[in-house]
């Protein structure tokens, strides 16, 4: 398992403009990162926050509904976050030229 | 001046006390005494020493100066007061007197209400008759009244600061009455006023200074009127102090009082922590989820131990299920992850797949291109060649390639079976490395995620897909007993055996056509047929004779009649043989000169069949035809043929130079509609092509380990348009239809029955 996640951790990171990825635990720290430390442990204090507050959104509209993915475009990059109640998974991409 | 009068009053007094004492009442009122007066005064001897001691730098006054009088006047007149003044009274609306001021020289500046009354008056009068109002004399009171009463008299003379006041009074009648008289004469030219003040004014001062005076004088008073009622009052017994008119008493003890002590202590403070929570509905609505879910578990808890006994052994523990949900779910959002960078990065392919069709295409009648889409590279296979490529039968997105090395000089140790999707061109989904390279691929029709694999040592494996990587091949050929000798050239699933197995066929280079049965834990290897060669039996070192297998390159079964099948050879041959017949084959043709790559039946009439071989020829074959229908050269070994699944005429051909030939014999039977160069023919040929089933697109394989996509253009894959007289007609039909009025026309002997159709028929 951990070497399927590191497998896979590099895989990603190796992608076309793929800046980071940041693995989060359910308390929100990173546990694994390509970025540097303060920057990934701002994204993931951000990120779980804006998770829960998706989260809620979505479910409070149905209960039995959940949120999956999130995707924040923004103009100098793209953050898609998988988020799950254990753990939390940030990709920040930057566009290709 | 009112002192000289006065003196000169009583001129001839015989009392030289009086009128001294007269004297010094008034010089109080005009401040201090003059030395002039006191010198003057012979009578006042017995006051003031004889001689005057004088210091000795004091200045020599004359006599005379000293003698000479100094007229002081004191009068009852207020000066500033002006008798005639009038002011203008606004109530009565006319000019009004003023009032005379009430007191002369007298300016009250506090008047005090005080709980003193006077002894002469009749309250005073009746509380003394009472016995009361003795209070604020003390004892002292009847002591006097005793010495009064002897002599009175006596007493006021020795009185040493006695006051004027009681001096006049004491004063006989006419003694004041001459007093009187005096002021009156000698006011009487200095103010026009009557008389009348001038008699009231002494008295109305007295009052005033009895008035206004402090606590002293007024007792003095009270005892002198106290001395005046003696007579009357005789001795009255000691008057009894007022007593408490309540009846209490007061009583007071003053307790030890403690000394004050502080003492403190201070206690570990119990430990905080701070707490938040927002209680959302989805947060209820869970907690309810999870207390259903408790209940559930309760009941089942209380059902016999037996069951329960029985599951416990096959249940995991709860840790275990939980890791394992964990993986799974971050496997499905890495994947999902992955999905959504690969969108970003190749977005303009995707477009370009799915809306970009070439324009070109409307001005150029019957001629198409291929538009180059996603690009499959595994960089572990970078230096292996694809030797298969096939689309998934079931996933529409999702390919297989078989990751092997054509190249025999410099053979590559490994292999590597790769399942692509074109949602993620960067990694394969399913990646598995091999012991040896993987020559040929199958993907099983019924279970998608079934792959038979056939390798360059000649083993065959089946894939599960759907396993993780680490258990690699679910079945595998045996090493020793079963396996081909040689290369496995092709492979390919078969219909499944009478007990209900799968089974799948292989041809290899040994010449053997093994079919094998996919039992539970083992692969069961079946010979079906050995290839002989034409080649006479070739004589052995120590006499015996050899016979020489031909060598099968590829086999292909027919879409209907699953015990036919057709074998291609390196010598060029095209064998179609039967399940059935083990020895020989049904039909024997000499197809090409170059080993056959790649029999392929046609997709709408299960008579045509392309070959493609090393000849650099693709030939078009009927069934019971010894000569091709179509015979196209391409110049280059065509490494694959394959028909179109949408079209009966269109085929696509790869050759190694790196070009893709799609030809459509319905539009142009000689030359191809498309040439398209893929990759640069002096690096990479291109060895295999496959149509996508449902997708306008192809997938191409290089010998340099990639895989490419292209998107075929409009005119590719022209559909036939029903004729007006039948517009029902479905698709299908019409495809037939176009086919087999091709083949009329190409057919230049008259249509025979096949003869793999006319031998069934026999038996």
């Amino acid at each position: 398992m951990a070497n399927e996640a590191e497998e896979t951790v590099r895989k990603l990171a190796m992608h076309k403009g793929v800046a980071g990825v940041i693995v989060v635990n359910g308390e929100g720290i990173p546990i694994k990162t390509t970025l540097e430390n303060h920057v990934s442990v701002q994204y993931a204090g951000l990120m779980s926050s804006l998770v829960d507050k998706a989260k809620a959104v979505v479910r409070d509209l149905d209960p039995t509904n959940d949120l999956t993915f999130l995707r924040i475009r923004s103009k100098k990059s793209e953050v898609m976050v998988a988020p799950d109640k254990d753990f939390i998974l940030i990709v920040v991409q930057n566009p290709v030229e | 001046m009112l002192k000289a009068m006065i003196k000169r009053a009583l001129n001839i007094n015989e009392e030289k006390v009086l009128i001294n004492k007269t004297l010094q009442c008034l010089d109080k009122d005009a401040t201090n005494k003059s030395r002039g007066n006191l010198a003057e005064d012979d009578a006042l001897d017995w006051l003031k020493p004889r001689t005057l001691i004088r210091p000795d730098d004091q200045e020599e006054v004359p006599e005379a100066d000293l003698e000479e009088e100094v007229g002081r006047i004191l009068t009852t007149i207020n000066p500033t007061w002006v008798a005639d003044e009038v002011a203008y009274h606004y109530g009565k609306g006319k000019f009004m007197v003023k009032p005379k001021p009430m007191y002369g020289k007298a300016y009250p500046l506090y008047i005090h209400q005080g709980t003193a009354i006077r002894k002469d008056s009749d309250e005073a009068k009746a509380q003394i008759a009472a016995g009361y109002g003795m209070v604020s004399f003390d004892d002292a009171g009847p002591k006097r009244v005793k010495v009064k009463k002897t002599k009175t008299e006596e007493e006021e003379e020795e009185e040493p600061e006695q006051e004027p006041a009681p001096v006049e009074e004491v004063k006989d009648d006419e003694q004041v009455q001459e007093e009187e008289k005096a002021a009156e004469a000698a006011e009487k030219p200095a103010e026009e006023k009557p008389a009348e003040p001038t008699e009231e004014e002494p008295k109305a001062e007295e009052e005033a200074v009895a008035d206004e005076e402090t606590q002293e004088p007024e007792e003095k008073e009270a005892q002198q009127e106290d001395m005046g009622m003696e007579e009357y009052l005789d001795i009255k017994p000691r008057v009894k102090k007022l007593a408490n008119q309540f009846n209490f008493c007061e009583r007071a003890a003053l307790t030890y009082n403690y000394p004050r002590r502080s003492v403190e202590t201070q206690t570990i403070p119990p430990p905080r922590a701070n707490f938040g929570a927002t209680a959302l509905q989805c947060i209820i609505f869970d907690y309810y989820q999870e207390d259903y879910a408790r209940k559930m578990k309760e009941k089942e808890d209380e059902k016999p131990k037996r069951l329960k006994k029985k599951k416990a052994k096959h249940v995991k523990s709860e840790q275990q299920i939980h890791d394992e949900r964990l993986a799974q779910r971050i496997r499905e959002a890495w994947a999902i992850l992955e999905r959504l960078v690969n969108q970003n990065i190749y977005d303009d392919i995707a477009q370009d797949y799915r809306y970009w069709d070439d324009p070109s295409d409307e001005f150029r009648e019957g001629m198409g291109s291929l538009l180059p889409l996603w690009k499959f590279q595994f960089d572990p296979m970078r230096s292996h060649a694809v030797c298969d490529v096939q689309w998934n039968p079931h996933y529409q997105d999702l390919f297989a390639v078989a990751y092997g090395s054509l190249d025999f000089t410099l053979q590559q140790k490994v292999g590597c079976l790769c399942l692509y999707s074109i949602k993620n061109p960067a990694y394969p989904e399913y990646a598995v490395i091999t012991e040896s390279p993987v020559i040929c691929l199958d993907v099983y029709k019924e279970i998608p995620y079934l792959i038979c694999v056939g390798l360059y040592d000649g083993n065959v494996c089946v894939y599960n897909a759907q396993l993780s990587l680490e258990s690699s091949y679910q079945y595998k050929s045996n090493s020793v007993r079963d396996k081909h000798s040689n290369i496995v050239w092709e492979i390919r699933w078969g219909p499944r055996l009478i007990d209900g197995e799968p089974s799948f066929f292989s041809i290899s280079g040994d010449g053997r056509v093994v079919q094998w049965a996919v039992m539970p834990g083992e692969l069961q290897a079946t010979t079906i047929i050995t290839l002989t060669s034409s080649v006479p039996p070739i004589p052995g070192p120590d006499g015996t004779m050899l016979t020489v297998n031909s060598c099968g390159s590829c086999i292909c079964f027919h879409p209907e009649k699953t015990e036919i099948f057709m074998v291609g050879t390196e010598d060029g041959m095209i064998h179609t043989c039967s399940l059935k017949y083990n020895r020989n084959y049904v039909r024997s043709i000499q197809g090409h000169h170059m080993p056959v790559y790649r029999i392929h039946y046609n997709n709408y009439n299960n008579s045509i069949y392309a070959s493609c071989s090393g000849d650099w020829r693709v030939k078009i074959w009927e069934d019971g035809r010894d000569e091709p229908l179509f015979m196209f050269e391409l110049g280059s070994p065509v490494g694959d043929v394959k028909w179109a699944p949408y079209s009966s005429t269109v085929f696509a051909a790869c050759t190694a130079d790196g070009k893709v030939y799609v030809y459509d014999l319905n539009v142009d039977k000689y030359r191809p509609i498309c040439v398209q160069a893929v990759v640069s023919k002096k690096t990479k040929k291109l060895s295999r092509v496959d149509f996508n089933l449902k997708l306008p697109v192809i997938v191409c394989g290089d010998t340099k380990g990639t895989c490419h996509v292209l998107k075929l253009s409009p005119n590719l894959r022209v559909m036939c348009k029903p004729p007006k007289k039948a517009q029902g007609i479905d698709q299908r039909t019409l495809q037939i239809m176009k086919l087999d009025k091709l083949l009329s026309l190409v057919r230049d002997p008259p249509f025979q029955t096949g003869v793999v159709d006319e031998k069934f028929e026999d038996d």
